[in-house]
C-alpha cells in the first residue's frame, strides 16, 4: 500500500528523471506535451503531468503547453459521423509541434489511455480515420524520425489501461499495481534515479558499440513458429538509450528502454515471424499472429483476433507491407522479467526483441538525415505512415548475426545476451 | 437525482445548446473550448452535434491546474511567452466559419494567493497575442454555457459536501437554461421574443442617454447617436441566427466612451483571472474612470482598468430586472454567465461591434468616432439591486422612468 506522500514522491522522483535523464531539457527550451493517438494527453495522465510541468519549470523551461485529448470524443465521432467526413483533420496539433520543433523546443509524448478505447467500432472508419491523421501527422513523423529535437515517450497510470494489465485486481489496485511497475522500470523506486539511468545507459551503448563493430549483413531468428532472416543494409547504426538531437541536445527516447536497435534493409526479409505478445493498435489489440515476407515485403498476414485490423495495417501504403526497425532485448530485462504484458508498446518492446512494420529512423542510416526519401529507400530504408512495433522476442528465441562471408555469430540464446560487452 | 435522470437531463442540455444556441448547420464544423471537468456535457455536446449532421467536432480542452503551476513555478521572465499557432488555429476555424462553444466553468480562486502584477503581466501578452481575432467578433455562430465543475460548485455552496454541491449547481444551471421545461426549445424561443420586445422599445426611444440611481450610485451613461440595443439573439456573419449566452435574461448597448460621468458601486463581487474582487465603486469623469476603491483586490482591479489605454472606459451597459428567474435565485455564482443575468452591469473596456449602427464595418477610428471603445479587456461588474432607478434621457429633455426599484417601469 503507497500512502498519497509517497505516491507524490515517486511522481516527482519519475517525472525529474524523465525531464533530466529523458528530454534532457535545456534552461530557455519550451516544451510540448502531447500524444498522437488520442490527439492529446488523456486526462488520466493529469497527475503526471502537473509533476513534470512542475519538473520543467524547475529546469528553466520558458513555456509548457498541454495538449489534451479525450478518446471518448474518437469514438463519438466514429459512431455518430457523416460516413464521408473522415477526411476532415484538425492541424492544431501538427501546427502547435511543429512551431514548436523549429523553434527548436523539446516534445514529449504522454501515454494514459484506453488500450481497447476503439474496440467493437467499425474497423473501415477507424482506417479511414487513422490515415488522414497519419497523412497530417506524417510531418511530425518525419522529424521525429531524424531526432529534430530532444523527445521522449512515456507513460503514466489510467484506469482503463490499468485494469486491461491486471484484470484480476479491483479497480484501484490494479491502477496502484500499474503505478508501481512504471516506477519500478523507470527506475524511479531507486534513491537516485537519475545517477541509476547513466549507469544504465552506459551498458546499452556498449552492446550497441559491440554489434556496430560486428557489421552484420543479417539476422537469423529461429523460434516456435518463427524462421526468419532479417537483411542489415550498408551504413546501419546500432543506436541505444540515447541519441544527439539536431538541436545538439543528447537525450533518450524512452522511459522505459532496455533496446538496441538499427534499420533493417526494407528489401531483404525471408520467412515467417510469429508474434510473441498481443499488438496494441489504434485502440483495438491484434492477437496470435504472424507475419510472412518475401523479398523484404509482407506476403501473408495470419492473427486469431483483428485481422482485418492487421491487415488494414499493412495496406496503409507501399512502406507499411516492409519493416523499419529491428530490435535486441534480452527476455529477463527489467520490463521481460515481471511475466505480464503491458498491452503498450513503450513497455511491450523492452520486454522483448522485436520489428517495426513501417518508417526506418533515418538516425538508424549513416548519413540517413541528409538523403531524398527515394535515396534512403534506396540504401534500404524505409519510408511509411506508420510505425508499428510488434514483439517477436521469448526465452525460446535464439538469434545469429551472419557475416558477410557466411560465417554465423550467437547474439542470442534462449532469449539472452551471448555476448559479453 | 439517479445517474440516469442526470444523462436525460444534460443531452438535453446538449440538444438546446446545439439547437437554440449555436442553431448548428449541416456540414459546419464545431470547436468546443472547456476545461478537463467539461468532458461530460463536451461530449454530449459532440454526439449531438453529429447528429445534427457536424462533419467534425474539434475538442480544445486546458487544465487549470497547468495555467496555476505556471504562476507558481515558472521564471516570472517568461510569462509573457504566447505560442503563435494558438492565433493561427483560431484563424483557421473562423475563416472557415466553423462554430464555436465556449464553456465556462473556471474554478473562481483558482489563481487566489498569486501575485495581481504576475497576473496582468501574463493576461495582456495573451490579449496582446489574440488582438487580430478582433476582426472576427460575431463571424460565425457562437454560444457560451457553463458546466457545474467541483470547484466552481464548492464556491458557490461552500457550506455542503462536494457531491451535493455539484448537484445543486447542476439544478441551477438546468433551470436557468429552462432544461426542466417540458419543452425546452418552445421555452427559449418564448423568452427570446419578450426580450427582442424590450431590445426594440429602447432602440425606439433613442435615448441619448441613461442615468442610474441607487445607495452609492449616481452615473450618467451617455449614449452614442447610433447605439443599437441588442438582446438574446443574434445574427452572425456567416448567415445564422443563435443565442451566443445560454442563460441570458439581459438586453444591451455600449455607452459612449467619452460620456460617461458619476460614481457607480458594484453591488456584487467580480472574480477577475481567478481572483475576487469585492465591494468596489469606480468614479468617471469624461468617460474616463478617475479613481476606483475596493474592499477586496483593489490592486486587481487597478490593474485591470490600467491594462491599455480604454481599459478605464465603459464598453457596455445592460438591463436585467431584478426578478429575473437567476436573480431570484438569491445566489452569488462567482461566473459572470449567470451573475450578469442577474443583475444590470455595465463592462469596462472593449465595445461590441453590433452595439453601434455600421459598426462591424466600420475602421477603428470611425467607430471610435462614434462612441465605441476599444480595449483588450472586456470585463463586466453588476450594479443593479431592487433599488436600483433607471432614467432614459432624450434629447428634447424629457426623462421616460426604465427602471424603478430594479423592475422594468416600461410595457411592452
Amino acid at each position: 500500500m503507497t500512502s498519497e506522500t509517497q505516491h507524490q514522491e515517486l511522481l516527482a522522483k519519475y517525472a525529474e528523471a524523465v525531464v533530466r535523464v529523458g528530454l534532457n531539457l535545456r534552461k530557455g527550451q519550451r516544451l510540448i506535451i502531447t500524444n498522437a493517438t488520442s490527439r492529446g494527453v488523456p486526462p488520466a495522465g493529469r497527475e503526471f503531468v502537473y509533476a513534470v510541468t512542475k519538473a520543467a519549470y524547475a529546469a528553466g523551461a520558458k513555456y509548457v503547453e498541454v495538449i489534451w485529448g479525450d478518446e471518448e470524443m474518437l469514438r463519438l465521432r466514429l459512431q455518430h459521423a457523416p460516413a464521408d467526413s473522415f477526411d476532415e483533420y484538425s492541424n492544431h496539433i501538427v501546427d502547435a509541434t511543429m512551431n514548436m520543433i523549429q523553434n527548436g523546443d523539446a516534445l514529449l509524448s504522454v501515454y494514459a489511455n484506453d488500450p481497447d478505447a476503439l474496440a467493437g467500432l467499425d474497423a473501415e472508419r477507424i482506417a479511414a480515420m487513422q490515415k488522414t491523421h497519419l497523412t497530417h501527422y506524417n510531418k511530425i513523423g518525419a522529424q521525429v524520425s531524424r531526432n529534430a529535437m530532444n523527445w521522449c515517450v512515456v507513460a503514466s497510470s489510467s484506469p482503463a489501461w490499468a485494469k486491461k494489465v491486471f484484470p484480476d485486481l479491483k479497480q484501484e489496485e490494479a491502477e496502484e499495481k500499474l503505478w508501481q511497475a512504471i516506477f519500478e522500470t523507470t527506475r524511479a523506486t531507486l534513491p537516485d534515479p537519475v545517477a541509476a539511468w547513466e549507469a544504465h545507459i552506459k551498458n546499452l551503448k556498449a552492446r550497441a558499440k559491440y554489434m556496430q563493430a560486428k557489421k552484420y549483413s543479417s539476422l537469423h531468428y529461429k523460434g516456435p513458429g518463427t524462421d526468419f532472416t532479417l537483411g542489415l543494409p550498408n551504413g546501419h547504426i546500432w543506436g541505444g538509450a540515447q541519441a544527439l538531437a539536431e538541436n545538439g541536445v543528447i537525450f533518450t527516447a524512452n522511459m522505459p528502454t532496455e533496446e538496441i536497435f538499427t534499420l533493417p534493409d526494407r528489401h531483404r526479409a525471408e520467412g515467417t515471424v510469429a508474434a510473441t505478445f498481443p499488438l496494441s493498435y489504434g485502440g483495438s489489440l491484434i492477437e496470435d499472429f504472424s507475419v510472412t515476407f518475401e523479398n523484404g515485403r509482407i506476403v501473408k498476414v495470419n492473427a486469431k483476433k483483428n485481422q482485418a485490423i492487421l491487415q488494414k495495417l499493412v495496406d496503409t501504403d507501399e512502406g507499411s507491407t516492409r519493416l523499419g526497425e529491428v530490435a535486441l532485448v534480452n527476455a529477463t530485462s527489467p520490463i521481460g522479467k515481471r511475466g505480464h504484458l503491458f498491452y503498450n508498446t513503450l513497455f511491450d518492446e523492452n520486454a522483448s526483441c522485436h520489428i517495426a512494420i513501417g518508417r526506418a529512423y533515418r538516425f538508424t542510416l549513416t548519413g540517413g538525415a541528409e538523403l531524398t526519401d527515394e535515396e534512403f529507400i534506396a540504401a534500404g530504408g524505409n519510408v511509411s505512415l506508420n510505425h508499428v512495433d510488434f514483439m517477436i522476442g521469448s526465452p525460446h528465441i535464439d538469434i545469429d548475426g551472419i557475416k558477410d562471408d557466411g560465417s554465423r555469430e550467437p547474439v542470442m540464446r534462449a532469449g539472452e545476451w551471448a555476448f559479453e560487452a | 437525482m439517479t445517474e440516469q435522470e442526470f444523462d436525460q437531463l444534460l443531452s438535453k442540455y446538449a440538444d438546446v445548446v446545439v439547437r437554440i444556441g449555436l442553431n448548428l448547420r449541416k456540414g459546419q464544423r464545431l470547436i468546443l473550448r472547456g476545461i478537463l471537468e467539461d468532458a461530460p456535457l463536451m461530449r454530449k455536446v459532440a454526439e449531438s452535434a453529429y447528429k445534427a449532421g457536424a462533419v467534425y467536432v474539434e475538442p480544445i480542452y486546458t487544465d487549470e491546474r497547468i495555467a496555476r503551476i505556471r504562476f507558481e513555478h515558472a521564471d516570472p521572465e517568461s510569462l509573457t511567452e504566447v505560442p503563435n499557432w494558438m492565433l493561427a488555429r483560431y484563424e483557421e476555424y473562423y475563416e472557415r466559419m466553423d462554430a464555436e462553444l465556449a464553456i465556462q466553468s473556471s474554478d473562481p480562486e483558482l489563481l487566489a494567493g498569486i501575485d495581481p502584477d504576475l497576473i496582468a503581466k501574463e493576461r495582456k501578452a495573451i490579449r496582446q497575442k489574440y488582438e487580430p481575432l478582433r476582426k472576427y467578433e460575431n463571424t460565425t455562430n457562437w454560444c457560451v454555457v457553463a458546466t457545474a465543475s467541483p470547484a466552481w460548485a464548492r464556491k458557490v455552496f461552500p457550506a455542503v459536501p462536494a457531491k451535493e454541491a455539484v448537484e445543486k449547481l447542476w439544478a441551477e444551471i438546468f433551470a436557468s437554461c429552462r432544461i426542466y421545461e417540458a419543452d425546452p426549445v418552445a421555452a427559449w424561443q418564448e423568452h427570446v421574443e419578450k426580450l427582442k420586445k424590450y431590445r426594440d422599445y429602447l432602440n425606439a426611444q433613442k435615448f441619448t442617454a441613461l442615468h442610474y440611481k441607487s445607495p452609492g450610485t449616481e452615473l450618467t451613461i451617455g449614449l452614442p447617436e447610433k447605439h443599437l440595443w441588442q438582446g438574446a439573439q443574434a445574427e452572425f456573419k456567416n448567415g445564422i441566427t443563435g443565442i451566443p449566452n445560454l442563460p441570458t435574461e439581459e438586453v444591451f448597448t455600449t455607452p459612449h466612451k467619452d460620456q460617461v460621468n458619476g460614481v457607480v458601486s458594484s453591488t456584487m463581487p467580480l472574480n477577475y483571472s481567478g481572483v475576487l474582487i469585492e465591494e468596489f465603486s469606480l468614479t468617471f469623469e469624461n468617460g474616463r474612470a478617475v479613481k476606483v476603491s475596493a474592499k477586496k483586490g483593489e490592486e486587481t482591479l487597478k490593474k485591470l482598468i490600467e491594462t491599455d489605454e480604454n481599459a478605464a472606459r465603459l464598453g457596455e451597459c445592460a438591463l436585467v430586472p431584478n426578478s429575473s428567474p437567476i436573480s431570484q435565485r438569491k445566489i452569488l455564482f462567482y461566473n459572470t454567465l449567470f451573475d450578469e443575468n442577474a443583475s444590470c452591469h455595465v463592462a469596462i473596456g472593449n465595445s461590441y461591434r453590433d452595439t453601434i449602427v455600421g459598426g462591424e464595418d466600420m475602421t477603428e477610428e470611425e467607430f471610435a468616432a462614434a462612441g465605441g471603445n476599444k480595449s483588450l479587456v472586456h470585463t463586466d461588474f453588476m450594479i443593479g439591486s431592487d433599488q436600483l432607478d433607471i432614467d432614459g434621457l432624450k434629447a428634447d429633455g424629457s426623462r421616460v422612468p426604465v427602471f424603478r426599484k430594479g423592475e422594468w417601469a416600461i410595457k411592452v
